[in-house]
C-alpha cells in the first residue's frame, strides 16, 4: 500500500504538464463566411498579357483568410479576357482590348473584378538579373518587365516565351508554373532570352564550378574509449549532386578539447570521459557530429615488469596498464609517453598498436639503473631496469620439437644462459631461419620472432642464432582436416576493461589447436566493443560502451561468433 | 469561481472545530465529496487537423463507497472505495490556425473508479493520504459552439484513470473529513461536429475537493 502511494504521488508531479500548448492545424470553417474580396496585381492589362487575382475571405467580420484556391472563377466577356491556364486558375489573360467583370465564387459568396485590357504594345523588356553567376547545379529565377506604348509597366514573366542559347551549359523553363527558372548544368556561358509581342531581352548566364553546400562529419556519433583515437572523416555535398571527400581541406575542431582533441588530419584522441562535438568546416560550410567518450578516466599506470632486467643487447617488452576511474583496466602501452633516462643505457621503441620494446644497449653502473617512464597528462609511473653484460654460455630451444598443422602455427622460445648464473629470454633478439620455408616459415621481427608457420606437410629444421651460438629444432608439419572453430572467453565485459578470446581449431582426427594467433578477428559494433590490438594482441577485445556485438573468428575458410554483452 | 472557493470555506469550517481522533476506522464507510474542476487545453483532433478548446473551472460532486483497512493488516494502512464522480465545465475559447474565438456548451464528465489509497498515519488526528484509481468514464458534449456556430456534440464512453492524494482529518471514530486533489485523465473521447464529422478530445482535469466520510 505504501508503494502504491508513493508511486501516486510521483504520478501527480509527472501527470501535472498534460495541458495541449502545441500549435493548431486546423481551419476555423464553423464561422460562415459573409464575403469576399478580389485584389489583381494590376487592373489594367495589356491585350495578351496576363495577372493574376486573389481572394480574401472574411469570416463574419471576425478573420480573414486568403482562400484563392477555392475560388471558382468566371468571365462575362470572353472574348476580352478568359482564365486560360489550368496550372493557375486564378490568372486571368487579356484577350482583346476592352473591359471585362471577373466573377469569383467561394460556396455561396461571390464578388466581382473589373479588368480593363488596353491595346497598348510593348516597346522595351528589361530582364533580371543581368549576367548572373550560378555554381553547376543551382537555379536561378529570371523575371522580365515590359514597357509598353502607354508609358505602363507589366511584369511579363509569364507571358513571355523563354529560351537558351546552350542547353548544355543552362537551361530555362517555358513551362507555365515555372517561366524563366533557369538551372546551371554545366561550366560555361549561355545566354537566357524572354521574348514577347516582337520585342525581346537576354542576360548572359555564367555557370561556374559547383559549390560546397553541405559536409557530412562520419562515423556519426561513435562511442570511443578514453586514451584511445578515432579517424573522422569529412565528405562534401556540391550543388551539382556531386560528393567529394574533403576530409584534408577542413578545418577540425572539438567543442570540448578537454574531452578529446582532433588534428588537422581528421584524427581524434580522447582523454577523458564525456561528449564533444567535432566540426569540419570550410568555405563557411560545416558539418558536425557527437564523440561521446567511455571507459572511465585514467587513474593511475602500473608497469610491467615492474623491475626489468636485460642483457646487454637484448630487447624486452615492456607493458603499462591503466586503472580508470569506473574500476576497470586495460592495456594503455601504445597511448602514453615512454622516456628513459640515459637513452645510451636503453632505447625504447612502439612498433605499433599496444607493442613497447626496451632495447639494452649498455650495462648500468651497479646499484644505478636506469629509468623507465611511462607518463599520460599528469600521472606518472616509472620501472627501475638493470642491464647487466654478463658471458653468454649457452641457448637452449624450446620446446625441442613442434609438430604443426598446416594452415596454423606455434612458437619456439630460446632461453641464455650466462656467466653470472642468470638466464634470460632472448627470443626477440635472436636471429631465426627455416630450413625449407616451404615446409614452415619462421617469424623474424618483433613478436614473431620464434613463430613457426606450417605451410604444407613436411618436416623442416628452425634454428636460431644468438650471440654466437646456434641452437636448432625440427618441425614436421602434417595436414588435417578442419571440422570447426570455436570461441572461448566471457560473455560479459565491463565497459573499459580488457578481455582475451580464444579460438580452438577442431580436426577430423579428433585433435584441437589454439588458432588464436592464426584467426583473423573482428568486432561488427565499435561502439559497443574494439580489438585491443588486431596485429599484437590477437583475440583481445576491450568492451567500449553498453550494447552488444558480435566478436568473429575466421580460421580455415570457417568461421565462428561469439556474443560480447557490455552491461 | 467565487461560489465554488466560498463553498470549499464553507465544509472546510469543521476542520477548525476538529479535535483529536478516537480510535481508528476500519470496515465500510460512504461519503460525498464537493470540489472544483478545472480541464487543462485540449487538443481537438478531426480529419483537418487539431484545434485547441479551453474550458471554465466548473463544479464537481462525488459520491463513495468504501473499505478502510485495519491497522496492521498484510496489505498496509489505506482503503479501497467505489467512486462516482460528476464534473461539469463550459466551453470558453477554440483556438483554430485562424486565432482563438469564443466558445459555448459544455463538457460533462460521469466517471466510475476504483481508488486505492495509502495512508500515512503517525497517531495524529490528521493523516496524508495518496492512491490511485482506474474505470471508466461517461463523457458528453452539449451544445458546443464556436461564434455562435454549432461545433459538435455528442457522448462517448472511454477509460479512465486517477491519482490523488489530499488528508483525513478524523472528527470522531466514524466521521472525518478529506481535503483532496485529484488528477483525472481519460483516453480521448469521440463526438461528432455539426458537419458530420467525428473529432476526439484529450481530457485530463485537476480538482480541488473536500468531503465528509462516515464509518460504519
Amino acid at each position: 500500500m505504501m508503494k502504491l502511494a508513493l508511486s501516486g504521488l510521483l504520478l501527480v508531479l509527472m501527470v501535472s504538464g498534460c495541458g495541449w500548448n502545441g500549435t493548431p492545424s486546423r481551419h476555423n470553417d464553423f464561422t460562415p463566411l459573409t464575403s469576399i474580396t478580389i485584389v489583381a496585381v494590376s487592373s489594367t492589362i495589356a491585350a495578351h498579357t496576363s495577372t493574376t487575382l486573389k481572394v480574401t475571405g472574411n469570416y463574419s467580420g471576425l478573420f480573414t483568410r486568403d482562400i484563392t484556391e477555392q475560388a471558382v472563377w468566371s468571365c462575362a466577356a470572353p472574348a476580352v479576357a478568359s482564365f486560360v491556364t489550368p496550372s493557375a486558375p486564378n490568372r486571368v489573360t487579356g484577350l482583346a482590348p476592352g473591359s471585362a467583370t471577373l466573377t469569383a465564387t467561394v460556396g455561396t459568396v461571390s464578388n466581382t473584378f473589373t479588368l480593363t485590357v488596353s491595346s497598348a504594345t510593348v516597346t522595351a523588356m528589361t530582364i533580371t538579373p543581368a549576367a548572373p553567376t550560378i555554381p553547376k547545379g543551382l537555379t536561378s529565377q529570371f523575371t522580365v518587365s515590359g514597357t509598353f506604348s502607354d508609358a505602363t509597366t507589366q511584369d511579363l514573366t509569364f507571358d513571355a516565351s523563354w529560351t537558351s542559347s546552350d542547353a548544355a551549359v543552362a537551361t530555362v523553363s517555358d513551362v507555365a508554373g515555372s517561366k524563366g527558372l533557369a538551372q546551371a548544368v554545366s561550366v560555361g556561358s549561355a545566354t537566357i532570352s524572354a521574348a514577347f509581342g516582337g520585342s525581346s531581352a537576354s542576360s548572359l548566364m555564367t555557370v561556374s564550378e559547383a559549390v560546397l553546400q553541405s559536409i557530412a562529419v562520419s562515423p556519426a556519433a561513435p562511442t570511443v574509449l578514453s586514451l584511445s583515437s578515432r579517424s573522422f572523416q569529412a565528405t562534401g555535398s556540391y550543388s551539382d549532386g556531386s560528393t567529394a571527400d574533403i576530409t584534408a581541406r577542413v578545418a577540425w575542431s572539438s567543442s570540448r578539447s578537454d574531452i578529446a582533441a582532433i588534428a588537422s588530419s581528421g584524427t581524434a584522441t580522447t582523454l577523458v570521459q564525456g561528449t564533444t562535438s567535432i566540426s569540419a568546416t570550410l568555405n563557411g560550410v560545416s558539418g558536425a557530429t557527437s564523440l561521446t567518450v567511455t571507459g572511465g578516466n585514467l587513474t593511475g599506470i602500473r608497469l610491467t615488469p615492474a623491475l626489468p632486467r636485460l642483457i646487454k643487447g637484448t630487447a624486452g617488452r615492456m607493458t603499462a596498464t591503466g586503472t580508470f576511474s569506473n574500476g576497470t583496466t586495460r592495456d594503455v602501452s601504445g597511448v602514453v609517453g615512454w622516456t628513459v633516462s640515459d637513452a645510451a643505457v636503453v632505447t625504447v621503441s612502439l612498433p605499433g598498436g599496444n607493442l613497447v620494446w626496451l632495447k639494452a644497449l649498455a650495462a648500468t653502473p651497479a646499484a644505478v639503473p636506469a629509468t623507465i617512464t611511462a607518463t599520460s597528462g599528469a600521472l606518472t609511473t616509472t620501472a627501475s631496469l638493470t642491464v647487466a653484460d654478463p658471458l653468454l654460455q649457452t641457448l637452449a630451444i624450446s620446446p625441442t620439437s613442434l609438430e604443426l598443422t598446416a594452415g596454423a602455427s606455434d612458437r619456439f622460445t630460446v632461453t641464455a644462459s650466462y656467466s653470472d648464473g642468470t638466464t634470460q629470454n632472448v627470443t626477440a633478439s635472436a636471429d631465426w631461419t627455416s630450413n625449407d620455408t616451404t615446409i614452415a616459415s619462421v617469424g623474424t621481427v618483433d613478436l614473431d620472432r620464434g613463430r613457426v608457420s606450417s605451410l604444407a606437410a613436411g618436416s623442416a629444421t628452425i634454428s636460431a642464432q644468438y650471440g654466437g651460438l646456434t641452437v636448432t629444432a625440427p618441425v614436421t608439419a602434417r595436414t588435417r582436416t578442419l571440422l570447426g572453430v570455436t570461441i572461448t572467453g566471457s560473455a560479459s565485459v565491463l565497459s573499459g576493461n580488457q578481455a582475451a578470446y580464444t579460438a580452438t581449431a577442431q580436426y577430423y582426427d579428433g585433435t584441437t589447436k589454439d588458432v588464436t594467433e592464426n584467426a583473423v578477428w573482428s568486432v561488427d559494433n565499435g561502439n559497443v566493443a574494439v580489438l585491443a590490438d588486431r596485429q599484437h594482441q590477437p583475440g583481445q577485445v576491450v568492451a567500449v560502451a553498453a550494447g552488444t556485438a558480435t566478436l568473429t573468428a575466421s580460421f580455415g575458410g570457417m568461421t565462428q561468433t561469439a556474443t560480447i554483452t557490455v552491461p | 469561481m467565487k461560489r465554488i472557493v466560498l463553498t470549499m470555506i464553507a465544509l472546510g469550517l469543521p476542520l477548525v472545530f476538529g479535535g483529536p481522533a478516537m480510535a481508528r476506522h476500519s470496515g465500510p464507510y460512504v461519503g460525498v465529496f464537493l470540489g472544483g474542476s478545472a480541464l487543462l487545453d485540449a487538443r481537438s483532433t478531426d480529419s483537418q487537423g487539431d484545434f485547441r478548446l479551453a474550458f471554465d473551472p466548473g463544479l464537481l460532486g462525488s459520491a463513495v463507497a468504501g473499505w478502510d483497512f485495519e491497522p496492521g493488516n498484510p496489505v498496509g494502512e489505506g482503503r479501497i472505495e467505489l467512486e462516482y464522480t460528476h464534473r461539469g465545465n463550459s466551453l470558453d475559447k477554440v483556438t483554430f490556425v485562424d486565432g482563438g474565438f469564443k466558445g459555448d456548451g459544455s463538457l460533462s464528465a460521469d466517471s466510475l473508479l476504483l481508488n486505492m489509497f495509502g495512508v500515512f498515519r503517525d497517531g495524529r488526528s490528521w493523516a496524508p493520504y495518496a492512491g490511485i484509481g482506474i474505470g471508466a468514464a461517461r463523457m458528453e458534449a452539449s451544445g458546443l459552439k464556436v461564434t455562435g456556430q454549432p461545433l459538435g456534440s455528442g457522448t462517448s464512453v472511454v477509460f479512465a484513470y486517477q491519482v490523488g492524494t489530499g488528508i483525513d482529518v478524523a472528527l470522531t471514530d466514524m466521521l472525518s473529513i478529506d481535503l483532496g486533489y485529484r488528477f483525472l485523465g481519460t483516453s480521448r473521447p469521440k463526438f461528432t461536429e455539426a458537419n458530420g464529422q467525428s473529432f476526439s478530445i484529450g481530457y485530463f482535469s485537476h480538482s480541488a475537493v473536500l468531503g465528509l466520510r462516515l464509518g460504519f
